[in-house]
């Protein structure tokens, strides 16, 4: 294991950085698409006034 | 015998597509506008927009590729990604390019071409993007229909109807929602598709073991299993051809850029790729554990490619299947449905622009942007049926990625930062960008011509694109006097 530290330590890293990642982007994403979604609406109804 | 349970496993995928389909066609109705269908009106926010760059560049197609040099080259074979998450890095914390990129407002590449060297610069480059895009997305289709095959247990002769069922799919929503759709369904298939990737991974690793694995690479690789500057496969020419194409793919690969494109301004588009970068080391490595946990359980296969699905099938259990077989669907239908609408976008926005002139209504430029997504994906269709790949899968991809990414990459530079380069520089990199690896592709399907194109083989030939379109660019500029219209970006 120590022999390859770099490969070992960049494939904890990778693990434990995707699934971190994956949690808190499923939660602000989500938020983003109703924002962009919002957005969208309001220029809809603006451009029918 | 694979461990594809119909009842567990088949609930688990169908209930994935309905899910995705609902959402997909569910956006359609917010697109009123061309710029809703190409950009999502610009108003995509970081979060999902890491989601969909994420999503979008990793495929099937891709798991497949990392896996094989994963199986064939070891841990080394990983360094397309690292090489790539420091590009991203580097220009997502400079700006460099994208920033005058997304500033200028454009909807594709082209567009800030033509600012820099006229209508017919513009032109070109949208021809070489699309040439070069649709035929490394041309084998996405058959590589995707082979792992599924192969993971399922499905009979072979079914491989076609496989491919025809996942196109149709993704070609539904995208041609109907267009990038909302993309960027909606990215975002499920985002979080499906790295939940899959996570779960294997952690049950390689404690089930095969990282002893197990660092072993089987010392046993058939070597040290160059660990170290691509040593690896008698890769080396020096394999690194510097990677740096070079990951870097042009950062800056000008049109799915990749959409995004800054998409963003709803330069800043979150700089941090969109900041805070992307590092998932590119994981694209790489975490499918190339895959190919090593295939390596050192299955031993040497006749086809590398297919190493990687075929330990999945019998290691990978009950119920976990399904979720690995849907989070490789939501892998290739995001990357599917994005790669038809960038590309189609160039075709509308830069291809077409002498016919349209920007004046076409509303309605008639979105149903002429869904015809020409449908027209792709009856190419991918009919190209992934018939091509047959020779040699390495991400050897043919750079090949054909390099026939744009050379010279699109210098003249976004050279736009971007030299004042002296203009349309004579910038027609001369096409050129010779379009002509070396297309070269190449030709020398290695001829008889006559195939062991000297092995002699040079794809790193140096791709070298020598990106070199020849920088000294083109250089040479062609200096030889004609500076011209008025052309200023700088």
């Amino acid at each position: 294991m120590t022999s390859h530290w770099f490969w070992f330590a960049l494939t904890m890293i990778c693990v434990v950085w995707y699934l971190t990642v994956t949690v808190y982007v499923a939660i602000k994403g989500a938020a983003d698409i109703k924002g962009m979604l919002a957005r969208l609406s309001a220029n809809y109804e603006q451009n029918d006034e | 015998m694979t461990h594809f349970n119909w009842l567990l496993d088949g609930s688990i995928v169908g209930l994935y597509l309905l899910i995705t389909m609902i959402a997909g066609l569910w956006v359609r109705k917010y697109v009123g506008k061309v710029e809703h269908f190409l950009v999502a009106g610009r108003e995509m926010d970081i979060y999902l927009g890491i989601a969909s760059l994420a999503a979008t560049e990793f495929g099937i197609v891709t798991c497949m590729y990392t896996a094989q040099n994963g199986y064939n080259h070891g841990f080394a074979g990983a360094t397309p990604g690292i090489l790539m998450a420091a590009a991203m890095l580097i220009i997502g914390l400079t700006g460099f390019c994208i920033k005058p990129l997304r500033d200028s407002g454009v909807m594709t590449l082209p567009e800030l071409i033509e600012k820099k060297f006229g209508p017919r610069i513009r032109w070109a480059s949208g021809v070489v993007i699309v040439l070069g895009g649709l035929l490394n997305m041309g084998v996405f289709l058959r590589v995707g229909g082979e792992f599924l095959v192969l993971v399922a247990g499905m009979d072979p002769q079914y491989l076609e109807l496989m491919m025809t069922i996942m196109l149709v799919g993704v070609a539904v929503y995208t041609i109907l929602g267009g990038m909302l759709s993309v960027l909606v369904t990215d975002f499920l298939q985002f979080v499906v598709m790295s939940l899959g990737l996570i779960v294997v991974t952690i049950l390689i690793l404690v089930n095969v073991g990282w002893d197990k694995l660092v072993t089987t690479v010392e046993l058939n690789i070597g040290a160059g299993g660990f170290n691509p500057f040593i690896n008698a496969e890769l080396g020096w020419g394999f690194v510097i051809f990677q740096a070079l194409i990951n870097t042009a793919a950062v800056l000008t690969w049109q799915t990749t850029i959409a995004r800054v494109l998409a963003a709803k301004d330069t800043d979150t588009g700089q941090k969109i790729y900041t805070r992307t970068s590092f998932f590119f080391v994981a694209r790489f490595l975490i499918p190339g554990i895959w190919g090593i946990a295939a390596l050192a359980t299955l031993g040497k296969v006749t086809n590398s490619l297919e190493a990687m699905p075929m330990f999945l099938a019998t290691f990978v259990p009950v119920g976990v299947m399904g979720l690995l077989i849907a989070a490789m669907l939501a892998a290739d239908m995001s990357t599917d449905s994005s790669y038809m609408l960038t590309w189609g976008s160039v075709i509308y926005n830069d291809i077409l622009a002498p016919f349209h002139k920007g004046k076409w209504p509303e309605k008639k430029g979105l149903l002429v942007n869904r015809f020409i997504v449908a027209i792709i994906g009856v190419f991918l269709l009919i190209y992934g049926l018939w091509y047959k790949l020779e040699g390495g899968l991400w050897d043919y991809l750079t090949l054909t990625g390099t026939i744009y990414l050379a010279s699109i990459s210098v003249l976004l530079i050279a736009g971007c930062y030299w004042d002296r380069a203009n349309s004579w520089g910038a027609a001369a990199a096409i050129v010779v960008s379009a002509a070396i690896p297309v070269a190449y592709l030709v020398m290695e399907k001829t008889d006559a011509a195939r062991a000297f194109a092995k002699s040079i083989g794809p790193y140096y030939s791709g070298i020598a694109a990106f070199a020849g379109a920088g000294l083109a660019m250089v040479i062609g500029s200096l030889l004609k006097p500076n011209s008025n219209k052309e200023t700088s970006v």
